[in-house]
């Protein structure tokens, strides 16, 4: 029995399908958590290691902060491997110092050419916030449980505060969206209502 | 010799048993009493390719059987594996290669290789080899040390201790593997075959594997089917030996791609033209195949042994006579799949419905029930 966030995930379910039972998480996202995590399709909860574990609960309490994933190299057509003797804290420490070494010489000819490297050109930009480029990668912005459920909340709210059809509908715990009312709004009549979640 | 049907005797390495055959193949050996195979003309060609090959490198023989769904490919490579065992070579047979690229096993990225290991693959894989090939491995000796991660193996440890090191434990099996094919391309005393079924899922541009971008993995990095890869285009070689690919015809998520097909002569399904999509990449990995088309029909002489071998079985419910064997060797146009899974066990279903002129209700007398 894994454990993430405080919801229970079967052993004997695939891991993909587990993770839809976060609220927000849907086989989408779930199989672009999967990804990020190198767990395959047909991986099931029991065979999740404990750093997958742990990795997975990590990063679903807090998204935002979670590390961008580093873009590794993959080996090119006729690439030999260093032999296996070489231990991994090295070629990782190499890794690293070659990417550093590579970011140093893309800023040294940035200003070479007059253009200043990237964090300067966001501080010169007279205190306002330069606009976020939108990602593509949905688990950057990723809501989930808690923090969805309040935004849901936030959104009602502020449909009722505008005094906007969409919100008296809600207060009035009837169908939002225009669906027919003279039979049938038994799910809205039931649960539509300010304070819904 | 030809149109023998021979079974494949149960030994103690039997590579049916511990390498596993293509799931039709299987379905076929449970239904019948013994394992067996009908001998045919390209058995024998095959079989005399294969003895030029144990004298050569394996670059110099490699071959991909084709030819239309059902026409026997996956049983020519089953016979062209249990040839080589006889012949004592070393065998490496992966019946479903599919299920290297189809996201059923673990991946781990690995930055010394910059490729995605796949530990339990190779740790699977490992324990086979060693199953079906211990005793010819026991005579191998490794000429460079390995160590990794607080294990070490001198040079001089025999194959077979390394292999069965790395299918106990599958941290280190991926590069125990790896150290594995390596020495077996450096000793030159016993001629290897790697045979590889559903050979077309490697060369297909896409795998189902995502890396954490999520972008699609490609075959050539992910650590074992770039290792068949290197083979099949002659990067790595056995000094003696032949690598044997055979394509599933019909497989919808994993077809015979452009670069194949170009480079086996195989006309294909679709018409393509000059400006289909091809990759640079994998027309480099398919340089140097050769096709070995396997005939589309059995010969009525082998049709017939096959015919006799079920008919022994009891597996026919018609009366068994030449009038039932014509008829079904015509119905499946000779097709082998055809003839054996609809033809002969077809007849489970029973004997045709006859027309009953005398009844006097229309739907009875036209046959239907």
């Amino acid at each position: 029995m894994v454990h993430i966030l405080g919801i229970n995930l079967p052993d004997d379910q695939l891991a993909r399908f587990a993770l839809t039972s976060i609220y927000g998480v849907g086989p989408h996202l779930s199989h672009r958590l999967c990804a990020r995590f190198q767990i395959h399709d047909k991986c099931r909860v029991r065979d999740l290691t404990p750093f997958q574990t742990t990795a997975l609960s990590s990063f679903l309490q807090s998204p935002k902060t979670a590390l961008p994933v580093t873009q590794y190299p993959l080996a090119p057509i006729n690439f030999i491997p260093r032999p296996p003797s070489k231990s991994i804290q090295e070629l990782q420490a190499e890794f690293n110092a070659e990417r550093a070494a590579q970011k140093q010489k893309r800023d040294e000819k940035l200003q070479k050419m007059g253009k200043l490297p990237v964090e300067d050109v966001k501080a010169k930009v007279g205190g306002r916030k330069a606009p976020e480029k939108k990602s593509r990668d949905p688990l950057t912005e990723l809501r989930i449980e808690s923090e969805l459920r309040r935004e849901i909340r936030e959104n009602i709210a502020h449909q009722r505060l505008i005094g906007s059809y969409v919100g008296r509908r809600h207060a009035m715990h009837l169908p939002v969206r225009g669906q027919r009312t003279q039979t049938n709004a038994k799910t809205a009549r039931k649960l539509n209502s300010l304070d819904r979640w | 010799m030809i149109g023998q049907v021979v079974a494949f005797n149960q030994t103690l390495n039997d590579p049916i048993k511990y390498f596993g055959t293509p799931k039709n193949m299987l379905l076929e050996f449970r239904l019948l009493s013994q394992r067996c195979s009908v001998i045919r003309n390209i058995t024998i060609l095959t079989a005399e390719e294969l003895n030029s090959a144990a004298s050569g490198p394996s670059h110099k023989t490699r071959y991909v059987l084709t030819g239309p769904s059902g026409c026997g490919k996956s049983f020519l490579l089953l016979q062209a594996v249990q040839y080589c065992l006889a012949k004592e070579w070393i065998v490496i047979y992966i019946p479903r290669a599919k299920t290297m690229v189809n996201s059923t096993t673990t991946h781990v990225y690995d930055l010394r290789t910059q490729t995605y290991l796949q530990p339990n693959y190779a740790h699977q894989t490992l324990r086979r080899i060693l199953e079906v090939n211990s005793a010819n491995l026991q005579t191998l000796t490794m000429r460079d040390g390995l160590s990794y991660e607080r294990r070490s193996f001198s040079s001089g440890t025999t194959l077979a201790q390394l292999a069965s090191a790395g299918s106990k434990d599958p941290a280190i099996s991926s590069v125990v593997f790896e150290t594995l094919l390596t020495e077996l391309c450096r000793q030159s005393k016993i001629p290897v075959l790697l045979a590889v079924d559903d050979f077309q899922s490697i060369y297909n541009q896409k795998t189902t594997y995502r890396d954490p971008h999520f972008s699609a993995i490609r075959p050539y990095h992910l650590a074992i089917p770039r290792f068949i890869l290197e083979f099949a285009s002659g990067k790595r070689s056995f000094p003696k030996g032949a690598i044997i690919g055979a394509l599933t015809a019909a497989d919808p998520a994993f077809p015979v791609t452009n670069e194949l097909m170009d480079e086996l002569g195989v006309p294909g399904v679709h018409p393509r033209s000059p400006y289909s999509k091809r990759s640079k990449i994998f027309q480099e990995y398919a340089r140097g195949l050769r096709n070995l088309p396997v005939p589309t029909e059995f010969s009525p002489r082998e049709a017939a042994s096959v015919f006799e071998t079920w008919m022994r079985d009891n597996a026919l419910t018609a009366p068994a006579n030449d009038e039932l064997f014509l008829a079904k060797y015509t119905e499946s146009g000779g097709n082998p799949k055809a003839f054996v899974w609809q033809g002969i066990l077809g007849t489970l279903e029973g004997a045709a419905p006859v027309v009953n002129e005398s009844t006097s209700w229309p739907q009875l007398r036209e046959g239907r029930i």
